[in-house]
């Protein structure tokens, strides 16, 4: 390794490692976890994107830091991805209610199921309540009637409200400092005064 | 931040040929009419490939980038560039997290994309094989490489893929705070001292060839990519992101009284185009194959991350856990 600028290739004594990696098994790697945040608490909760992580716990934690260190922030969840039923995205704008079947199997016990729609391609989907069912199936049929909107609904995405963990009121703290943190906004650093005292300056040497 | 010119696969048209002719239709009706492709929609193979290469190339490149900042975090002047520009890399490293999850919508998985990273299969942008010398190349990159990809990643976020033009919302965002930190760094060197304005000179005057290969070779010798610009993964070319560059930078870096190293630079008043030296293009290709002052370490920064967080992603490790495809 020739001579670095980098500290870190000497301080990680980077000529000890090998370097060529073993390759990984396959799934040598972390589950994804789908995060929702709010960010006002009048505010729906919106879809952001993901995390991988070992646990809903973690996934919490790191999704707190990607997806919640900017801007403000009221509330966040995180949901294994697998735990999303999903329906088909619809062509031409019909709304997917309008797809699903009457019939419904009545199996199961009630629990809660939260319901996020996509109105736009391109857009994310937004939390628009929820419905108690016996099961995903039952609760897409009830979701019909209790939420038809104007608009029609291209996407909806289901999950038992027990599969998601939740921001609890405690946590909100951690976003209170949010406002504070003007060096994370471009808005901390004018220098036009600068810019425009140099040309002064440079105007009078002349 | 993120380099343009991306190396896309010389394309043949007996890829397209075995595609089912009606799907592909209304796929192209769809990007006609402006709506977005989403992950669960059907596409061509081409597009989900070159969409896969191109947003991996990106992520890398927010990974990779990260390296030259982060170098000079230790030594920035004082506690409010520490703060900064340590918020920066962070911003940057978020970016490669987002950017891995929009190509993982389309079938590869994050490890996969990592392991052919460091193998040296899949490219990050070149610019990042040229080492941060001093606080003014550090200055420079957070400028004008940001500026520059902010150029490359407005014209890619109206692209048709969903999850990679909401992924370049959010980081669109983000950058601007980037953008403004570089040019207040760059601001205060070029109006300081003597020194300090030499200093940043002497940056401008190192960086200057390797932005300009930035944006990738010139349109008449880059590879074919009508069908990429017909189905929106490109969304503009190499030269017109290098033109708008220059038409939105030049003047800044004139107006600190800096200078550009090319005495051939100048804006044609008839065509608007910007005329130039054109940069010694071996290089680029040297560069990019490997052979820069700086690839081998890169590449061995991050190996030893790997290397050395093995043992956590092990104790983390569930067996169990079933891997899926994010959603969106």
């Amino acid at each position: 390794m020739n001579k670095s600028l980098d500290p870190r290739i000497n301080r990680l004594n980077i000529d000890k490692y090998p370097a060529d990696l073993t390759r990984k098994v396959p799934l040598d790697q972390f589950g994804t976890y789908e995060v929702f945040t709010q960010s006002k608490t009048e505010q729906p909760y919106q879809h952001e994107g993901i995390v991988h992580a070992p646990s809903k716990e973690m996934a919490f934690i790191f999704a707190k830091e990607q997806f919640s260190r900017r801007m403000t922030c009221s509330g966040l969840f995180v949901v294994e991805t697998k735990n999303i039923f999903v329906t088909a995205t619809t062509e031409n704008n019909i709304n997917v209610y309008h797809t699903v079947s009457e019939k419904f199997d009545t199996t199961g016990h009630l629990e809660q199921y939260e319901f996020f729609h996509l109105l736009k391609r391109g857009k994310q989907h937004l939390h628009v309540g929820s419905i108690e069912a016996r099961n995903a199936q039952e609760a897409l049929a009830l979701a019909k009637p209790a939420f038809s909107e104007e608009d029609p609904v291209l996407n909806a995405w289901i999950i038992k409200t027990k599969d998601i963990l939740f921001s609890s009121e405690e946590d909100t703290i951690i976003w209170n400092t949010l406002p504070d943190k003007k060096f994370r906004n471009a808005s901390a650093y004018k220098a036009s005064d600068k810019i425009k005292a140099f040309k002064e300056s440079q105007k009078s040497t002349l | 931040m993120y380099g343009g010119g991306n190396t896309f696969d010389p394309i043949t048209d007996t890829k397209q040929a075995t595609e089912d002719p009606q799907k592909l239709q209304e796929f192209e009706a769809r990007i006609e009419r402006g709506e977005k492709i989403e992950p669960s929609d059907w596409m061509p193979d081409l597009y989900r490939k070159q969409l896969i290469r191109m947003i991996e190339q990106h992520a890398h490149s927010e990974i990779i980038g990260a390296l030259p900042e982060g170098t000079w975090i230790t030594r920035a002047p004082g506690f409010k560039r520490k703060l900064a520009l340590m918020a920066k890399v962070q911003d940057e490293v978020g970016h490669a997290q987002l950017l891995y999850a929009a190509a993982e919508t389309l079938g590869k998985s994050r490890e996969q994309m990592i392991d052919d990273l460091l193998e040296g299969k899949s490219k990050y942008s070149n610019i990042f094989n040229y080492p941060a010398f001093t606080w003014a190349d550090a200055c420079f990159i957070s400028w004008l490489v940001d500026a520059g990809a902010i150029v490359n990643q407005l014209a890619n976020s109206k692209g048709s893929y969903g999850p990679y033009c909401r992924a370049l919302e959010r980081i669109c965002v983000e950058e601007s705070f980037h953008l403004k930190y570089g040019h207040h760094c760059v601001i205060h060197l070029a109006t300081g001292t003597d020194i300090q304005r030499k200093m940043m000179q002497e940056a401008l005057n190192r960086w200057w060839e390797p932005m300009m290969h930035f944006f990738g070779p010139p349109d008449k010798v880059s590879v074919h990519t009508e069908v990429l610009m017909k189905w929106k993964v490109k969304m503009s070319s190499n030269d017109q992101c290098r033109n708008q560059f220059l038409d939105m930078y030049v003047p800044k870096i004139l107006e600190l009284g800096l200078t550009i190293p090319d005495p051939l630079l100048r804006k044609n008043p008839e065509t608007e185009q910007w005329e130039y030296t054109e940069p010694d293009w071996e290089v680029f290709k040297k560069v990019i194959n490997g052979d820069g002052p700086c690839n081998e370490e890169r590449l061995a920064v991050r190996r030893v991350a790997e290397a050395r967080g093995k043992w956590v992603r092990q104790a983390l490790l569930k067996p169990k856990t079933e891997y899926v495809t994010p959603l969106a």
